[in-house]
């Protein structure tokens, strides 16, 4: 089942090249999540909940 | 500190979300009457603009850009007021981009049954649509960017990234896959032809999925499932994970729709390989909407909209797994063509799509007209209704998958195809079909409830066209952030750029090789270009959208050479613009029908399939018989063809209408000595010119070798 892509007639460093450039990509922003605070990340996740208006007070009852 | 005062423009949430269901119905009633024509062809009733070819792009048009756009706008300019605590940049933008798109989809819904289209899978529309929907899309950008900055929330929440990213790759896919030349006002040649333009469409076919029906979904889930589940979204940091990944391999998946083909090898090994990892960050979404419910679960047993929104993400899970497995290449090989790939797609547009465009409008209806949803008991009946129809329409798609893709391939025990004829296997699955219509019909009838709840809910309340809110005005920052992603949430320009970066990356290692090194189509010297009456035979046939039940790449497996013939080489394509190698077999392969049948056999075929081939499907299509072919634009075509590197000389020009007149003039005088009485002019004789033509250039010299200079 590997033969199709291990087998490409000299082209696999296409295949080598792009993953290598996801797990850089991948690992950059792991490290960025990483580096987020706790409560930086609370307000963002409570945002939808505040519209501004006085409607999610009434749709919480 | 000041709050200011302000309103949410609620009006134009209305207007798209009257459009969603509006469009929503017409687009599933056209995909019902092409599925019953795929049970009884007769329900065409006769008439060229209803028949298959011509309207299952306007089924999928239909559903994608009018049902599916119009919910992501609704959802987007819902959301986006009140994630950001502004009103909309401009009204007057707003009310452009409302009607701009709806005379969009009245033109594609006009122009797709006269068979006007550019033959490419859900970029059907021809040129000038294609300016209007560009400037359509801009307007949209400009407004949704425009609110962004003038927000009064600093920071943009993980459903604005979604928007964004969706913005920016649509707005890039659509302008790649659109770069045609025109030859008349509806009529266009793509610039990249065969293997080039095969790979273009699929980049563009595969993230018109990823960056239409998926992103923008995404955006909504993560507003409106905490909103309805009244609890925030389960986690942030998966959510920047998977966002990020989520749009960098998403681009990349597009070969996995050319497995087998002549594309180059390593193109398709790129497009598996990213195929199997889209699996982490696609269920990276969903485990993120599933786990918001956590805590919520007893909610679900009695809100309407939570129900439609468990079985959307379970859609959405079931789908993006599927997804990944149909790209190893064994499975593939099986389901590719068959009704697999249908059942797949509707798991995702009737779950995912549809089921959570339930969700928010029942959800968003009563809150924008400040009353209570009509009938909560009519929503649940609609929500069961609506998931047997799903059922009921993927489960025989299925079975019918397998079944005929296994005939395809079985030999007996001497070595010949069990099934030598391609109609046996159709027969076999045409009560799989019909089931698939009463799945289909169930899921609308549902929808038809869903409209009946929400009119009742409209008329009982008054919509608040705006509604007051109050926000302070953003201070300038002070501090500098720490974390680089903090910061890049405050920062939309920035963000904008660096999602288009992400999203270029794929679709440049992919398509810059393929395009500039041109040992990856190597050339066969006796593939030549076609004739005059050829081309015009050609453009009937994507007129007629034959594409769409009708392959013309042959893979090289035993099952098919042993069928069709020779498999399909890249240097045979060399001139298809565009290419039309398809991507469903209703009806059988025709890259080597040429010459396979006499001429006389494709007339009959075409005034009656049933004539040549018993119980066939297939529509009649006597009014190419009756029609004249218009030959008046034969030599702008080959000018055109000529000006995308086609090597016609200026003799092949200046003689094209002598050249058309006495190849049709021969064909015609065939088959009246066959006993058929019928004149060169008819566009029957320019078809039957095409089809005598496919896939027979390899064979005209014996010494034709490929080269790879």
């Amino acid at each position: 089942m590997f033969k199709q892509i291990t087998d490409l007639s000299g082209n696999e460093w296409y295949l080598i090249a792009s993953l290598w450039i996801f797990l850089l990509f991948f690992i950059t922003v792991g490290i960025r999540l990483f580096r987020m605070r706790k409560d930086d990340v609370d307000y963002m996740k409570s945002m939808p909940m505040d519209d501004g208006d006085r409607q999610d007070v009434d749709s919480a009852n | 500190m000041q709050l200011t005062k302000f309103n949410y423009d609620n009006k134009i949430v209305r207007n798209f979300a009257v459009a969603t269901i509006v469009w929503g119905i017409v687009g599933m009633s056209v995909g019902l009457l092409v599925a019953v024509q795929l049970v009884w062809p007769f329900m065409n009733f006769d008439l060229q603009y209803t028949t298959f070819g011509r309207i299952r792009p306007l089924h999928t048009n239909a559903v994608i850009f009018a049902f599916v756009g119009n919910a992501i706008f609704m959802g987007i300019y819902y959301s986006l007021q009140r994630l950001l605590k502004a009103r909309m940049y401009s009204d007057f933008l707003s009310r452009v981009h409302f009607w701009g798109w709806q005379l969009i989809i009245l033109a594609a819904a006009i122009t797709l049954p006269l068979g006007l289209t550019t033959s490419h899978e859900y970029a059907e529309l021809e040129w000038p649509i294609d300016i209007g929907l560009t400037i359509i899309w801009v307007v949209f950008g400009i407004n949704m960017f425009g609110t962004i900055i003038k927000r009064r929330e600093r920071h943009m929440y993980v459903a604005i990234w979604f928007y964004i990213a969706t913005f920016v790759t649509v707005a890039v896919l659509h302008i790649v896959n659109s770069v045609q030349l025109p030859v008349s006002s509806w009529k266009s040649y793509y610039l990249y032809a065969g293997v080039q333009d095969a790979l273009v469409q699929w980049w563009y076919g595969h993230n018109a999925v990823a960056f239409f029906l998926t992103t923008p979904y995404l955006g909504l889930m993560y507003y409106f499932l905490p909103k309805m589940a009244n609890r925030p979204i389960y986690s942030y940091k998966l959510s920047i994970l998977h966002f990020w990944s989520l749009i960098f391999i998403y681009i990349w998946a597009g070969p996995h729709h050319l497995l087998y083909t002549s594309l180059p090898g390593w193109v398709q090994s790129l497009g598996v390989a990213f195929s199997i990892m889209l699996i982490a960050p696609s269920w990276g979404g969903m485990i993120n909407g599933l786990l918001t419910l956590r805590g919520a679960w007893d909610k679900v047993r009695t809100e309407p909209t939570l129900k439609f929104m468990v079985v959307a993400l379970t859609a959405y899970g079931m789908a993006t797994f599927e997804g990944p497995m149909l790209s190893l290449k064994r499975v593939n090989a099986i389901a590719h063509f068959t009704d697999w790939i249908v059942a797949h797609v509707h798991v995702g547009a009737l779950g995912w799509n549809g089921f959570m465009t339930f969700a928010i409008l029942y959800w968003l209806v009563p809150r924008i007209y400040k009353t209570e949803l009509y009938s909560k008991k009519l929503a649940s009946t609609h929500f069961w209704v609506g998931t047997l129809g799903i059922l009921f329409y993927a489960i025989p798609m299925y079975w019918a998958a397998v079944v005929q893709g296994l005939m395809w391939k079985e030999f007996t025990p001497e070595g010949v195809l069990k099934y030598p004829n391609f109609l046996a296997t159709t027969l076999q699955i045409i009560p799989m079909h019909m089931l698939r219509a009463i799945g289909g019909a169930l899921y609308l009838s549902g929808a038809l409830m869903m409209t009946y709840n929400l009119v009742k809910t409209m008329k009982k309340g008054r919509l608040l066209a705006n509604e007051p809110a109050e926000a302070p005005e953003l201070t300038p920052v002070l501090v500098n952030e720490r974390a680089p992603h903090r910061r890049l949430e405050r920062k939309p320009i920035l963000f904008l750029v660096i999602a288009l970066i992400t999203i270029l990356i794929g679709g440049m290692v992919q398509m810059m090789p393929t395009f500039m090194i041109s040992s990856n189509v190597p050339t066969i010297s006796s593939v030549q270009p076609y004739t005059a009456l050829e081309i015009q035979g050609r453009d009937l046939y994507i007129r007629e959208g034959c594409v769409n039940c009708h392959t013309q790449t042959v893979r090289p497996f035993r099952s098919e050479t042993a069928r069709y013939g020779e498999y399909s080489k890249a240097g045979e394509f060399v001139y298809d613009h565009p290419f039309l190698w398809g991507s469903k077999r209703t009806g059988p392969d025709l890259h080597r029908i040429g010459k396979k049948y006499p001429n006389k056999w494709h007339f009959d075929h075409m005034l009656d399939p049933t004539i040549t081939s018993p119980g066939s499907i297939m529509p009649p299509y006597p009014w190419l018989i009756e029609q004249t072919l218009d030959a008046s634009t034969t030599k702008a075509k080959l000018n055109a063809l000529r000006l995308l590197g086609v090597p016609y000389t200026d003799e092949d020009i200046n003689n094209a209408d002598a050249d058309l007149q006495r190849q049709a003039e021969a064909i015609a005088a065939d088959l009246n000595a066959q006993g058929v009485s019928t004149r060169p002019d008819r566009e029957i004789v320019a078809l039957i010119a095409y089809l005598q033509r496919l896939g027979t250039d390899i064979n005209n010299t014996p010494a034709a070798t490929a080269t790879n200079d």
